[in-house]
């Protein structure tokens, strides 16, 4: 069934070490076109680590990676996200003390036009490209919260968490990548939020429908409702893939998180 | 009826401007020491009124904002007959209009470092420096090979950028606060050279570079009755006038957001597509263009210009009206920099302790207003996206 689909990314026996730490450890992944895959694994399992290698901000210390057939390995962020990678990140990464609007429009960048002489002697042509924009984050902030709009002269220091998370969504939207990675969107959320987040996830695919997502979670619940594939990782390794089902019932997958909480408690 | 009321705010504008204005003027004639010190008290008083009194006081901040281009029009009408009235009212209107000019050519370097710094986060500790070689460039320029000041104002500032370029490109790799430790020995370094290279003058600096002369007319000309230096009250007055309006198109940009981004959260700016390196190339160069520019200018007016006049100490000077004017605003560098440039005039008694007086200013910013008189506000872009997204978006 998903063997039938387009491969849109891959990895090549990936290994992030820090040190004597293997981070990551013989990751070879697979992301077909158009799914949403669901990744897990305990904390320190190396998930954010396979985020940062994928979109540049580590440079792996083995292996390569290839999007839409172009092997990225050893590119800057800059190019990556140039390429149609877009990313959120496990503590939001926003500039709190900008506006909703700016911080949604900083994700327009791949695709801006205008430079320094068209800020200065070309404004036509410069606003004609932020209202372009605006527009579209006004149409983004509208599918997830309405409310927003009224504020988009609002620094985002004064939004609820929630809020910030989905303001992060829109500017990993807005540039219309191909490839959304989401990293652990539902950190330090309640159980309401939650439950919106995962309605949010389901308004980027109606809203982008040929786009694919990767999403990383601690919250099986998530994972289990939006993501039509797994992919469990421990100790850097991948341990099992497959449908929710079939991985949470996966026999290492059990022993890593039992094996979590027992230490834990 | 709205014609009226659009009228009616039109004459509050004029009005307002007018009496802070005079206010000034009086400001500057005032002599007594203790006078000075009350009225440095009745800004204080007057601070406190405004947060008495806030509705009253917002509104009138809600009033220029709406008309923020009328308003600017009505200053610059006020700053183009300040040379004919000044003398009316003030006994040393030759001294203070020399120091209104340095007070511009201060403000072209703060909007210069405001850019990298307040926009970008890119600390420069060497803008007296690079002050300095647009100073150098064009003394030199004029001096040996006869050029007029159409050349070498922006050669001055060409060089100024060249000078950055040279001193970034080194660093990309490095991160955090490299930058202010490079310029800070940049800075140094560029004084002890400049003392010691003898075709540019050694310690003796540069002599005798002939002023401004364009199309035929020398700045040395008197108008009327009033001295030469009106001549470059309005030659400041002019570039000063285009540098802000450059700035505040940037401000409003693309290439205003993307600095922002890079100053609050380089990672994240990364993140989204930006080149950091390649963009604060550019934003570092192009803060320094201006650097460059205000020292041609300084060089052709003064006639002189010597090693002391670059020092750290100036540099130090540009980052304090920077940091308490308010971190990427325009407005709030200029009032800092009438703050620190003209107000210690008045306070001559304690010239000696001038760089105490900038210490003192700098704390007690710090602590009433962390973030400078006037921090940045949001980013408007253009008055057509503001109404579009009042509107709601439709
Ligand atoms: N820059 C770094 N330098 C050194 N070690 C690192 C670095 N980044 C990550 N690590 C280590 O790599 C391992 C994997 O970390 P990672 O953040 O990828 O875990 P994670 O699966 O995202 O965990 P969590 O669920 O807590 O977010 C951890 O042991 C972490 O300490
Ligand atoms: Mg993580």
């Amino acid at each position: 069934m998903a063997e039938e689909k387009k491969v849109i990314f891959y990895t090549e026996d990936i290994e992030m070490r820090f040190g004597g730490l293997y981070a990551l450890k013989n990751i070879n992944i697979k992301i077909y076109e158009n799914e949403i895959l669901g990744m897990i694994g305990p904390n320190g399992s190396g998930k954010t680590t396979f985020f940062n290698v994928i979109t540049g901000f580590y440079k792996p210390t083995k292996g390569r990676f290839y999007f839409m057939g172009e092997d990225l390995t050893g590119k800057e962020p800059y190019e990556i996200t140039r390429k149609g990678i877009s990313r959120t990140y496990q503590i939001s990464r926003l500039c709190l003390d900008l506006t909703i609007l700016d911080n949604i429009l900083i994700g327009t960048y791949p695709v801006q036009k205008s430079g320094y002489s068209d800020a200065i002697f070309n404004r036509k042509k410069l606003i004609k490209e932020v209202k372009k924009h605006t527009e579209r984050a006004v149409h983004l902030l509208n599918i997830f919260n309405p409310d927003l709009i009224e504020k988009l002269f609002v620094p985002v220091r004064s939004l609820p968490h929630i809020d910030r998370r989905r303001v992060e969504i829109c500017r990993a939207m807005i540039a219309e990548p191909k490839l959304i990675l989401l990293d652990e969107p539902s950190a330090g959320m309640n159980a309401d939020e939650t439950k919106e987040l995962m309605d949010d996830i389901e308004k980027v695919r109606k809203e982008m429908e040929n786009v694919t997502i990767m999403i990383i979670e601690h919250d099986m619940k998530v994972i289990s409702s939006v993501s039509e594939r797994v992919i469990a990782l421990n100790f850097g390794q991948v341990i099992a893939e497959g449908t929710y089902e079939e991985v949470s019932h996966n026999k290492e997958v059990i022993e890593a998180y039992l094996g979590k909480e027992v230490a834990n408690g | 009826m709205k014609k009226e009321s659009k009228f009616l705010d039109y004459i509050k504008i004029i009005l307002v401007e007018i009496v802070a204005f005079f206010l000034f003027l009086f400001f500057l004639k005032i002599e007594s020491i203790w006078i000075v010190i009350a009225a440095i008290l009745l800004a204080i008083l007057i601070y406190f009124l405004s947060k008495i009194y806030k509705e009253k006081f917002r509104a009138l901040i809600e009033l220029f904002s709406r008309y923020q281009n009328f308003a600017i029009g009505v200053l610059f009408i006020l700053l183009i007959i300040y040379p004919f009235i000044s003398p009316l009212i003030i006994t040393h209107s030759t001294y203070w209009m020399l120091i209104l000019i340095q007070t511009g050519i201060y403000i072209m370097i703060a909007l210069g470092l405001n850019f990298q710094l307040g926009s970008t986060g890119m600390m420069n500790l060497a803008t007296a420096a690079f002050y300095g070689i647009g100073a150098y460039t064009a003394g030199l320029l004029a001096l040996k090979l006869g050029w007029t000041a159409l050349l070498t104002i922006p050669l001055g500032g060409l060089a100024a950028a060249f000078a950055g370029l040279l001193l970034v490109i080194p660093i990309y790799r490095t991160k955090g606060h490299y930058l202010a430790l490079v310029t800070l020995a940049f800075g140094f370094m560029l004084v002890l050279a400049a003392d010691n290279i003898e075709i540019i003058g050694g310690p003796q600096g540069l002599k005798n570079i002939p002023p401004v002369n364009i199309f035929g007319y020398n700045f040395l000309t008197e108008i009327g009755s009033l001295h030469f230096y009106t001549n470059y009250y309005y030659l400041v007055l002019a570039i000063l006038g285009i540098t802000i309006f450059i700035f505040a198109r940037l401000f409003n940009s693309w290439i205003g957001l993307t600095s922002a981004y890079i100053r609050d959260d380089e990672p994240a700016a990364k993140g989204c597509g930006i080149n950091i390196n390649l963009r604060k190339l550019l934003v570092f160069v192009f803060g320094n263009f201006f650097m460059g520019v205000a020292g041609a200018i300084y060089a052709h007016m003064i006639g002189f210009i010597s090693p002391p006049n670059f020092q750290f100490a100036q540099s130090l000077l540009i980052v304090a009206i920077v940091i308490i004017g308010g971190m990427d605003n325009i407005l709030g560098v200029i009032v800092a920099a009438i703050l620190l440039v003209v107000f210690p005039e008045k306070l001559r008694v304690v010239t000696e302790y001038r760089i105490f007086l900038y210490g003192i200013l700098l704390v007690v910013t710090l602590i009433l207003r962390p973030r400078g008189i006037l921090p940045f506000g949001p980013r408007k872009y253009d008055s057509s996206i503001l109404k579009f997204a009042r509107k709601g978006g439709s």
